[in-house]
This record gives C-alpha cells, structure tokens and sequence, in this order.
C-alpha cells in the first residue's frame, strides 16, 4: 500500500508535538512494508537532513517569500504540496492508496487531490483552531475554521487521539460519530489501529471507483 | 490530437460579475473561440442571481462559491477563493466527457488555482497578464503588495505562454518578471463595434446629463490614482475659460470623495457630474453622445476605454502612456497628451472640441481602425494558434507520454 502523509512539521523542523509523532508513525508504517511518503514544507533554516530507512520525503518551499499572514502562507504553499503529491501520483502509475494529512494546513491540497484524482484522504487532527485560539470569532480565526470543516466535510475517515477530541469534533464540527476512529498511540498498538483505518478508507475508495 | 480543443478558461470576473476589464475580455474571448469549434468552460466567482452553471453563446460557464470562508482581507480572500476554484474545477475537470488540453488562467487572482490544476491534471497553463501589482501601484511599497507581485511571477514561471495585450505590456512583463522573450505572445484586446449600432435620436437622452449649449466631455473607469482622473479633475477650470462643457465621471473608487472635495472647492459642483457605476445601456448610448472621451491614466496595460470610445464613434484624448501609445496615433485615431499634465490634457480637449472638422476626422479614422485591427473574431482566432502551438510542444514533453 503506497500512502502519502501531509504536514507542515517533520524533523528536523519541529514547531510542536506533532513533527515528533509523524517521525514515529512513518517509520513504523515502513517497517510494516507500507510504501510511505512525506510530504512536509522544506525549512531551509534548518540545515541539512536526514530522512530515515524506509521513508521517502518530499521538502517543498514555498513559491511566495512575502506574506502577511501564515493563511496566505498556508495556502500558496499548498500548490507545491499538491505539485509533489500529483508527482508521487504519476511517477507511481496512479498507485496512491490515501493521502493522511495532519492537521489543517495541508487540507485545501488533500481536497484538490480528492475531487482531482480521486485519492481519498484521512484527516488526522492533532488540535483543534477552536481550542489553540479559544473564543477567536475574527475572520483570520473563522477563516481556519472553515478550512478545518472542509477537512471534515470531505474526509473519507478523520482519527483522533483521544475520546475527548472525538466528542469536541462532533461537538464543534458536528461530524458522524461513525466517521471518526480513535487511534491509540501507545507503541505497542499505534500502526496496527492506523493500519486498520488505512486499509478501511483505501477499500472503500475501490467500490466507490 | 482529438478532434476539438478544450480550454478550461481561470477567471475571477465574468457577466453578470463586472470588477474590470477583465470580465468583458473573458466573455468576448470564449464567445468567438466557441464559434471557431473550441470548446470553452470558463470557472468564475459566483454573483447574486446568476446560475452555478450556464451556457452562454455555446461557452460552459461555472459559478464557484467563493464567500462562504470568513477572510480578514483582499488578498487572503483571493487565496481563500482560489482554494475552492480548484475544487470545484478539480472535481468538474475529471467528471466531464471533454479531455482539458489547456488551463488558461487570467491575472494573479486566478493564479493558485491555475498552477495547482496543471500539476494536478499534468496539462499545460497559459497564462494572459492583463496588469501587473507594480503597474497599479507605480512600485511595491507594502507587504501586500510585494506578496502579490511575487504571487505573479510565480504564475509567469508556470505557465507554458504569456499572453500581454499591448507590445508596452509585453515589455513591462519582460522586465518586473526577468521573462525570456520567447515566453511572451502579444494578442490585443478586442472592441464589438456592434454595440454601439443602433439609430435614433439621442437628443432626449443627452439632455438628462448636459444643456444643449454644453459639450459632453466624458471619463470612464475606476476613480483610482493609476487611472489619472485627479489630472482631469485638475484640467477643469482650464478647460472650462476656453469651451463650456459638461464633465461627466462614470465609475466609483477609493478617490471618489476626494475628487468631490476638489470639485466643491474649486465651486464647479454643477459642471461635473460623478455618476458612479452606470449600467451597460445606460453607457453604450451615453458613450456615443460623448463630444469627447477622455483617458488620462498614469499607468495603462491596454486601454480598453479608449477602443469603446472610438466604437462609439466619440473622439478620444488620451495620456502617451502603455497601451494607449499603441492605440492611439497623434493626430490621425485621436489626440495624445503628457501624462501627469493637466495642461497638456485641457489643450488636447479643447483641440477635439472648438474644431469640429478635427473631431470628424480623427473619430472616422478611429473606427475605421477599430474595425480593422481589434476585431474579437481575429483575436480568438490568434489565441486558437497559440493554444495548437503549446500543445504541439507539450505532445513531445514526458508529461503527454
């Protein structure tokens, strides 16, 4: 199975938890013979890089250099996301099972791909714009907001971390409960549960063709 | 090659939706390519009352929802629409029976859409830049500004083409963007002299906006600083000691209550008369009632005021600037004037008006022009050559493979 992750931090760039989690889970996906590739923004501040056995990485800069917001960033950056991911797609005779993409950032990029392509995407959330900026109602928060519900709107599985989160994403984004899995990312049962959701999104992705 | 072309045509204006010149140029452009067997789909915003799909004069026209995403400004808008053009277009795209051969995207509003399907769908851009953000704001002074001259660049090192309107635009390009000359095509804009026919007495009409002692000197376009209207609002007074007149200001912009200061002030209220945004009839009939028609603007890509004026068989007076330069030939299709010249721009009008025998000439003269060189049907037919070009190259690339 080729799958094709989406987000924004990967070492050596680390922001948050998040770039750490992605390090763990696609290095264990590729030990478990899974075809993973990473696709995540070059930051060219931090030197040279690695990439570890088994993950094929994909570093993308973004096209624009001015910005006056990290929305405006976000979304020109998407196109070279795109750009690598459509790569991925042809230079592998249209083999790409899903795109995960992690948290919103990447998801105007996963969209395009879905309604394009055809490639189903899961939407894995880390945290919610509703819980980073509480009570944020201007347009610049609204804004993410409604890129997060697109996420959700055209997911074909969303997973989460935590029950908790899974009740906060029925209760703020009012999605089926039956659309989201709870991953548990203890070592021991993290890439069977993802694996599990992989296999189940890229299955119905077959009937739906 | 499959029997017919298809374009998927990128634009962020498109009748009923009416910002710039760009819808007008959208709507005549696909309409004349439709009738030269080229299938035509043209993705725009969506507009109150307009349908979410339409077929007009055999184009297939889509409407993108495109203010459903909060945006706290203009700009991050544009980006915010882009990301749902391209669903949709994505989604539509691979849903209809017609193979896209070329995505034809139109200014950087449309940009991360058009880059983003020709990576998706491995076809080639073209590219039409119809102004560029160091054009409109005579440098890049903001973060703002510098985002999107860089958001145009990029769109110019991805397209396969870049179509400018006027030889000064092609420069201009070739110079802010460091494009190679072979990359750049000139295809000029077009004017349908038929929307001026029409016969009638205009005498009525005339006398809701003039007395008939005055000359009807008009100007039409954004009341913005790129297009020179402060120039003309300057050039009154001087215009006023040599010929009575009435100036009539069509368009709204960012000026307009510091033009009326300017007016109040100078005590002329009842000499001219902004108008706002005038419904297109409205226009057409008020276009050909103009003694004069004035285009004073600072920076101009094309001009496309100045070829409707002389469609409209009403002389015209413009700034020796861009496109107008092209456009217009001193004394022979209209008067040329300095720039920035208020003094320059009162003589060339007065010239037009207290010679009535000089007007006839150089507005016959224009419209014989008009129709020999700005004729939509050649210009479609021009484009079509230039879409045949591309994807010749492009069949022999890896991506056709």
């Amino acid at each position: 199975m080729r799958v094709i992750i989406f987000s924004w931090e990967y070492p050596p760039r680390v922001v948050g938890q998040l770039s750490g989690y992605i390090s763990t889970l696609s290095t264990q996906l590729a030990s478990s013979k899974v075809n993973v590739n990473v696709v995540t923004y070059d930051d060219s501040t931090t030197g040279q890089t690695q990439e570890s056995s088994g993950v094929k990485t994909f570093r993308v800069a973004n096209p624009v250099r001015t910005h006056i917001g990290v929305l405006t960033w976000v979304l020109t950056l998407n196109q070279e996301v795109e750009r690598a991911a459509a790569n991925i797609y042809y230079e592998s005779n249209n083999q790409v099972a899903l795109i995960d993409v992690h948290d919103w950032h990447f998801i105007p990029a996963a969209v395009t791909l879905k309604n394009g392509l055809g490639i189903p995407f899961v939407y894995s959330v880390e945290s919610l714009e509703d819980h980073r900026s509480p009570n944020a109602n201007v347009s610049y928060n609204m804004a993410i907001k409604s890129i997060e519900w697109l996420g959700f709107y055209e997911a074909a599985g969303i997973s989460v971390k935590s029950e908790w989160m899974k009740d906060e994403v029925v209760r703020i984004y009012k999605v089926p409960q039956e659309k989201i899995t709870v991953i548990s990312t203890a070592p021991s049962s993290l890439v069977k549960e993802v694996l599990k959701l992989y296999s189940k999104v890229a299955e119905a992705n077959k009937h739906e063709r | 090659m499959k029997d017919r072309l298809t374009v998927m045509m990128l634009s962020w204006e498109y009748p009923p939706r009416v910002i710039g010149g760009i819808s007008p140029h959208i709507y005549f452009l696909s309409k004349h390519l439709a009738k030269q067997d080229v299938k035509v789909y043209v993705i725009t915003c969506d507009f109150p009352g307009a349908p979410a799909h339409e077929v007009i004069d055999g184009v297939e026209v889509y409407r993108v929802d495109s203010y459903k995403n909060p945006a706290p400004d203009f700009a991050t808008w544009v980006y915010l629409m882009n990301m749902n053009m391209q669903r949709e277009t994505a989604a539509l795209t691979r849903k209809i029976a017609d193979k896209i051969d070329v995505f034809h995207a139109h200014d950087w509003l449309v940009a991360n859409a058009g880059i983003g399907l020709k990576h998706v769908f491995r076809k080639p851009l073209l590219v039409t830049m119809h102004s560029t953000e160091m054009g409109r704001r005579d440098g890049l002074h903001t973060t703002t500004e510098k985002m999107i001259h860089e958001t145009e660049a990029w769109l110019c090192y991805e397209a396969w083409k870049v179509i400018c309107c006027s030889d000064y635009m092609i420069s201009h390009v070739k110079y802010v963007f460091g494009l190679p000359s072979d990359k750049l095509v000139m295809v000029p804009n077009g004017v349908n002299t038929h929307n001026y026919d029409g016969n009638g007495d205009l005498k009525d009409f005339r006398s809701k906006f003039a007395l008939p002692e005055e000359k009807i000197i008009l100007y039409v376009g954004r009341l913005v600083y790129e297009k020179g209207i402060h120039v003309l609002i300057n050039a009154v007074p001087k215009i006023l000691s040599k010929v009575d007149a009435k100036f009539i200001i069509v368009g709204s912009g960012y000026m307009k209550e510091q033009l009326l200061n300017i007016v109040r002030s100078m005590g002329l209220e009842h000499k001219v008369l902004f108008e706002g945004f005038m419904d297109e009839p409205t226009l057409l009939k008020l276009q050909r009632c103009a003694d004069v028609s004035v285009v004073p603007s600072l920076f101009e890509p094309f001009g496309i005021v100045a070829l409707e004026a002389m469609a409209a068989k009403s002389p015209v007076v413009a700034s020796d600037t861009g496109g107008l330069s092209e456009i217009i030939e001193h004394d022979v299709t209209g008067v040329k004037v300095y720039p920035n010249n208020p003094d320059s721009l009162a003589w060339g009008i007065a010239k037009v008006l207290l010679d009535e025998n000089y007007a006839k000439y150089v507005r016959d003269n224009a419209f014989k022009r008009v129709q020999e060189k700005y004729d939509w049907a050649k210009i479609a037919q021009q484009t079509k050559g230039i879409y045949e070009g591309v994807l010749g190259e492009y069949s022999k690339s890896f991506w056709a493979k």
